[in-house]
């Protein structure tokens, strides 16, 4: 792994006797990170720490090699921050705002006025800049909130669910900016409880429960589990015994038959067990193992 | 003719490599937009016709004391000033300054806190005191229009009206400035940071504005009960309670004036140094509760 870009060490948080977070230790590298767990997992007391707008109960975390308590300044010069709640000031202009919100990142007044215009024109307001921004819609809303995240042209920009409340097509937009960020140069810490949000955007997963780490690493290596369905016409037991005895694991719902093997490829073992067999197919494909079936897995297993 | 041909060319994101003027530039930033807050600027019209009213209720006297003094030069050249000077000034906006604070305070402190804003502030170089001081700051610059604009330009006007060179007047009357500058500065520190503080600790700006005229104005009224009520041990002591006459006492003290019977303050027997010390301990309290406030929340 390169230099990380957030690390934390025995970081614990309690709110009075609820704990929040226990011990996280992680490292995570530049990129687009996503942070999934359900509500409560821990996800914003984590990035509010990183922020060094809590203070740890127990614990380190540094964010560019900064400690977040000593240096919150320098850290905050060089992040952005999309919170989940409102933050928009309703009677004022989404310029005005956005210029506002450059300046208050520490850019001189021009630069300030450029930049919101750029950022307003990269996520589609730029029609909207002269509304009050008590008019917008909640996509609207959204994505203004993640211009005034980057306005400043942060290093590395935190989302807290940055798709909460959005319909399908305000989803599929807010998305494609997320996904376009890391092409932009700025490293993404994306919290959400969807995980399919985090499959189609994250190439590192960080996964929190109870204010645990469940799991933390590359999206490729959680779900590279490659498992082949098979649904058949024929009887399935043959079949099944001939995979079984070639070192597949097998496992069948009425004719579906999903086939995983440790170490070879499923998908060869399937084809020869069938001419073996003749047993006779209706379709047979793929099926990767989804971030949400790790995250049910790992969570099972505990 | 040949077509004027085009080419769009798609700049995607462009990185900022300029010049960042951090923490510095932060509160500068949050000092100009409570400023522009309180103006009513970058608002629509109706949030700016409190202000500029009262803004020139402040002024406006001023510009005609200075008017009707020349025309009344001119019928009797050695005739005194009817309209007092700059002492009198003071008490004469007192209450539009007053009126002024509470509407000022709470729109900088509370739409903040309502709409999420704060969380805004809490991600950029700018921590929870520097917020309270630059919207402080930005309170007393606002203030610095009512209280000291007025009073300079009877400065200049009287000086002119009065002296043999406009010049030569205002190096004599150069004495009065820091006389005005202080007083200025006595009626800002009793006002504002009581405001402050109320904002600072409600949900709604109404209630915010009421609550301080409350304890600014009735309160008064029932201080000077108590004071009056003499078989109450310690009575005289709730003449410190008398929050808006502190700066009216000090005033005096600063221009060498006899204070008035009229004062609660004098009434009770107490020093013109002891309201000074009140309004500085009331602000500095004040203050204080505000940075705690907002250390919490940020």
């Amino acid at each position: 792994m390169d230099r990380p870009a957030i690390e934390t060490r025995g970081l614990s948080h309690a709110y009075g006797s609820v704990v929040a977070l226990h011990d996280v230790d992680l490292q995570i590298p530049p990129g687009r990170v996503g942070l999934v767990g359900a509500n409560g997992a821990g996800k914003t007391t984590l990035i509010r720490i990183l922020l060094g707008m809590l203070t740890p109960t127990r614990g380190t975390a540094e964010v560019f090699g900064l400690d977040t308590r000593a240096y919150e300044l320098e850290v905050r010069a060089r992040v952005g921050y999309m919170p989940e709640g409102n933050c928009l000031p309703p009677d004022q202009t989404a310029a005005d705002f956005l210029i506002y919100a450059a300046a208050l990142g520490g850019l001189p007044s021009r630069a300030a006025r450029q930049r919101a215009s750029d950022v307003l024109t990269l996520v589609g307001l730029e029609e909207e800049r002269f509304r009050p921004l008590g008019g917008f819609s909640t996509g609207m809303k959204q994505r203004t909130k993640l211009a005034q995240a980057i306005v400043h042209d942060p290093e590395l920009v935190f989302l807290d669910e940055p798709t909460a409340g959005l319909d399908p097509e305000g989803r599929e937009e807010m998305l494609e900016l997320i996904s376009r960020l890391g092409s932009f140069g700025i490293d993404v810490l994306v919290s959400s409880h969807v995980l399919g949000d985090i499959e189609r955007t994250c190439d590192w997963v960080v996964m929190l429960e109870g204010g645990r780490v469940l799991r933390s690493g590359p999206l490729a290596s959680l779900v590279d589990v490659d498992t082949v369905e098979v649904d058949l016409i024929d009887d399935p037991e043959p079949l099944i015994a001939v995979l079984v005895a070639a070192g597949a694991a097998v496992e069948r719902s009425g004719t579906r038959l999903l086939v995983t093997a440790d170490g070879k490829d499923p998908f060869l073992l399937v084809r020869d067990a069938l001419a073996d067999t003749g047993t006779g197919i209706r379709s047979m494909g793929p099926r990767s193992t989804s971030l949400e079936d790790v995250f049910l897995a790992v969570e099972g297993s505990r | 003719m040949t077509a004027r041909r085009g080419v769009v060319y798609d700049l995607g994101y462009v990185r900022y490599d300029g010049p960042r003027l951090g923490r510095r530039g932060a509160v500068t930033a949050t000092v100009r937009d409570g400023m522009f807050r309180i103006l009513g600027f970058h608002r629509k019209a109706r949030y700016k016709i409190l202000p500029f009213f009262l803004l020139a209720l402040a002024v406006l006297p001023a510009v005609a004391f200075v008017g009707f003094s020349f025309l009344l030069s001119n019928f009797a050249p050695d005739a005194e000033s009817p309209f007092g000077g700059h002492a009198e000034y003071f008490s004469l906006i007192g209450t539009t300054v007053l009126l002024f604070v509470a509407l000022a305070a709470p729109e900088l402190l509370i739409p903040d806190r309502r709409h999420g804003v704060l969380s805004v502030y809490s991600s950029r170089p700018l921590l929870p005191d520097d917020y309270v001081w630059a919207r402080f700051g930005a309170l007393l610059a606002v203030l610095s229009l009512f209280l000291l604009v007025p009073q300079f330009l009877m400065y200049i006007g009287f000086s002119a009206l009065t002296g043999e060179t406009l010049m030569a007047e205002l190096i004599a009357r150069a004495g009065e400035l820091p006389k005005i500058v202080l007083t200025a500065a006595v009626y800002a520190l009793a006002y504002a940071p009581p405001a402050l503080l109320i904002a600072a600790y409600t949900k709604r700006k109404a209630v915010a504005s009421g609550v301080y005229l409350a304890v600014m104005l009735v309160g008064m009224g029932l201080v000077a009960g108590v004071v009056q009520a003499t078989v109450l041990p310690g009575h005289r002591f709730a003449a410190l309670a008398a929050l808006i006459e502190h700066p009216n006492y000090v005033r005096d003290w600063i221009y060498g004036r006899s204070a008035t019977q009229e004062l609660i303050v004098s009434q009770a027997g107490f020093a013109p140094w002891v309201s000074a010390v009140m309004i500085a301990a009331v602000a500095g309290i004040s203050l204080l509760l505000v940075v705690r406030r907002y250390r919490r929340s940020m």
